[in-house]
């Protein structure tokens, strides 16, 4: 099986699917975002692809079905939980369930090695948290490319390596937010201008080793769900405050001068959290710079804006 | 009779809006105000004694007012883009200008969002939450996708923590005797708004009059004034004389024009009539249940834009199947993703119009008219 997964709510912990990163798409629904857009893309047009999940967590994501529903791959949507609470864990366990039996269903195959993937996805999660506290020394750029290439691997192929490429710790500090960071470019046009990321609220990166451990007793699912609910939170779970209470933090603890929140254009959740986030943060004398995307490998214009940005911290 | 039905809506409206800034004149309401999405579970605040305000409906009444371009322009000045829907961009304006056709709506001590429409709702709410500084409760729906007996669990865990919060918050004890009357009221609300719109297939109405009338299923439907009044409404409705027939009939797919004075593309639609549209039947929202608890769930999980795909294509199927449309005009709405894909699979001729629902900027009215022409060409060639 080849499923082509998007978001990080979709539970590694089930089975391999490769994670979508970007795509040469066709691009052609208007008000939409890119990146959604270019993932279906990708999954009618690539060959080697034969499925296909995604969350039910946006607007964009919520309707990736009805654009998918004559390709005649396998689709599954995962309900993701607005709330975190016990009663969002076990409903989101259930989900987790289905979609087990569903890929069950679909690939006549029974899936019977979680509690190995959980020891497996632990050890990864481990490795780029050991990473993450190093950000300061290491060049982001080769930190994230390595975390997007092992993402499209099958799990027991996921070597986050021992000896990544030192950078240059001496630029401005700053941290990046947003959705999952396709345009991976970015992240060496900001280094490249003097600036350092020390830290991120990227799916892939810093919200995914929030939470390293998922427990091996007891309920499988429920710990597995315990897991994705119990990192730090997207936008899409709507709780601005929570997630501006997390980032300040960091921001203040590792003496950030500036945040880059890069997102696709018409992705609202992060629409919405931007509205908020600069006003808090700038009241904080720290300036947001937001740079918005029209699709999953848009680098344009990024260069100017974070050269001015640059300037202003 | 047409007297009647104008008293209660005058009344209905007028007990909505008298805390509005423009009206209120520094009166407080005394009990807690809630502002609320449009397909919240209404039924449980006001059984407490919450007052219930809709931020959404607001926005379509300032878009009617001809009030939305420097609304929608001071939002943008306030970093909230406007590539988002346009109907919390309205309402960001009208609360950063304190300006509105009738002022603001009181404000809020808490605020509760639904995600059964789209998941845009609860980001919006969210922005207000900083504004206001109170509480905010999200109530998730997952759906027809979700296994129906761990929705059930969910959805009613959320409307028991609700119950609970509420009752905290406003000191009230809910009864139960008061919430299955409050139930009632909108079940039969419901019943008589689909008796009112049946009519439209094959009577001489204009659809402007039924987009606008609807707000009251949505602002006051456990409200028992509003069952009253639709029902007296579809006596008058039942008594037009029928279309003309000569008339191409069109199912108008999506959302009203709320800036547009007859609230759809009626100059351009000559030698058409509205014969159907999915937008009336939205809140036409199922109560059924064995217990309270149930009906709540069957009500506010099962809502239209909160259905797969597949049951969408078979309700709009039915839907324009029964109105007798031969083509249908279909809304791409810039502010509702959720609704980009309701006609997919629809097997009569279509025209597609960019639009939004409150920024008229996005229409592009000549485009539209050479749409619309070449449709009615087309369908006027197999035409008796």
């Amino acid at each position: 099986m080849n499923i082509l997964s998007m978001s990080g709510f979709i539970p590694e912990h089930i089975c391999d699917t490769v994670r979508f990163t970007q795509y040469s798409g066709e691009r052609n629904i208007a008000s939409y975002c890119g990146y959604a857009s270019d993932f279906i893309s990708q999954v009618m047009g690539d060959k080697n692809i034969d499925g296909a999940v995604y969350p039910k967590s946006c607007d964009s994501s919520r309707i990736i079905g009805s654009y998918l529903d004559t390709c005649g791959k396998f689709l599954h949507q995962i309900n993701v939980p607005a709330g975190t609470g016990p009663d969002a864990v076990l409903f989101f366990a259930e989900e987790i369930k289905r979609y087990q039996t569903q890929i069950e269903k679909h690939y006549h195959t029974a899936i019977n090695n979680i509690g190995d993937r959980i020891a497996l996805l632990n050890r990864r999660n481990r490795k780029i948290c050991d990473l993450y506290d190093n950000l300061d020394t290491l060049d982001y750029l080769e930190y994230i490319e390595n975390i997007h290439r092992n993402l499209k691997r099958p799990l027991c192929e996921q070597d986050m390596g021992d000896s990544l490429r030192r950078g240059h710790g001496t630029g401005k500090r700053v941290f990046v937010t947003g959705s999952f960071l396709s345009g991976i470019e970015i992240a060496g046009i900001i280094e490249d201008r003097g600036l350092k990321i020390v830290g991120d609220n990227l799916p892939e990166s810093g919200r995914l080793c929030s939470l390293p451990e998922t427990k091996v007793t007891g309920d499988m699912y429920c710990n597995i769900s315990e897991n994705i609910m119990g990192r730090r939170l997207s936008p899409t779970q709507d709780h601005f405050n929570r997630i501006l209470e997390a980032d300040i933090e960091e921001i203040k603890r590792k003496e950030i001068k500036g945040v880059i929140m890069v997102i696709q254009k018409y992705c609202e959740p992060y629409e919405y959290l931007y509205s908020i986030y600069k006003d808090r943060l700038e009241t904080q004398n720290i300036p947001v710079l937001k740079i918005s995307l029209l699709h999953s490998e848009d680098v344009q214009k990024t260069n100017l804006q974070i050269e001015a940005f640059a300037d202003i911290i | 009779m047409a007297q009647t039905i104008i008293r209660i809506q005058t009344k209905l409206m007028k007990e909505y809006y008298q805390y509005f800034s423009k009206y209120a004149k520094g009166k407080q309401q005394e009990c807690k105000v809630a502002w609320i999405t449009a397909f919240a579970p209404v039924e449980i605040l006001e059984t407490l004694g919450i007052a219930c305000y809709y931020p959404e409906s607001y926005a379509a009444v300032i878009a009617a007012s001809g009030m939305e371009q420097p609304l929608l322009s001071k939002s943008e000045e306030s970093d909230l883009s406007r590539d988002c829907c346009s109907y919390s961009c309205c309402m960001q304006g009208c609360l950063e200008l304190e300006e509105g056709p009738r002022g603001v709506p009181p404000k809020p001590d808490l605020l509760i969002a639904t995600n059964n429409q789209c998941n845009t709702l609860p980001n919006w709410w969210n922005i207000l939450a900083h504004r206001y500084k109170v509480p905010l409760i999200v109530i998730d729906y997952p759906g027809d996708g979700a296994d129906r007996d761990a929705a059930y669990n969910y959805v009613t865990a959320q409307h028991r923590d609700l119950i609970m919060e509420l009752e905290k918050l406003t000191g009230n004890k809910l009864s139960m005797d008061r919430l299955a009357e409050l139930v009632a009221n909108s079940r039969n609300s419901v019943n008589a708004w689909k008796s009112v719109i049946s009519h439209i297939k094959e009577k001489e109405i204009v659809p402007t009059g039924l987009f606008d009338d609807i707000s009251f299923l949505i602002t006051a439907r456990c409200r028992p004034e509003t069952a009253e009044m639709y029902t007296m409404l579809e006596e008058e409705y039942s008594s037009k004389p029928m279309a003309d027939r000569t008339l191409i009939p069109l199912f108008w797919l999506g959302y009203p024009l709320w800036y547009h004075s007859d609230r759809y593309l009626s100059t351009i639609l000559e030698g058409c009539r509205i014969a159907g549209s999915n937008y009336i039947t939205w809140w036409n929202i199922d109560y059924a249940g064995q217990n309270l608890f149930e009906c709540l769930f069957n009500a506010y999980n099962y809502t239209f834009l909160n259905l797969s795909q597949k049951t969408r294509n078979e309700r709009l199927g039915e839907l324009i199947c029964d109105s007798g449309a031969k083509a249908a005009v279909t809304l791409r709405n810039k502010s509702c993703k959720c609704d980009f894909v309701s006609a997919k699979n629809i097997y009569i001729p279509q025209v597609e119009i960019d639009m939004d629902m409150i920024d008229r900027t996005i229409l592009d009215e000549k485009a539209a008219m050479t749409r619309i022409d070449l449709i009615k060409e087309t369908i006027c060639s197999g035409w008796e």
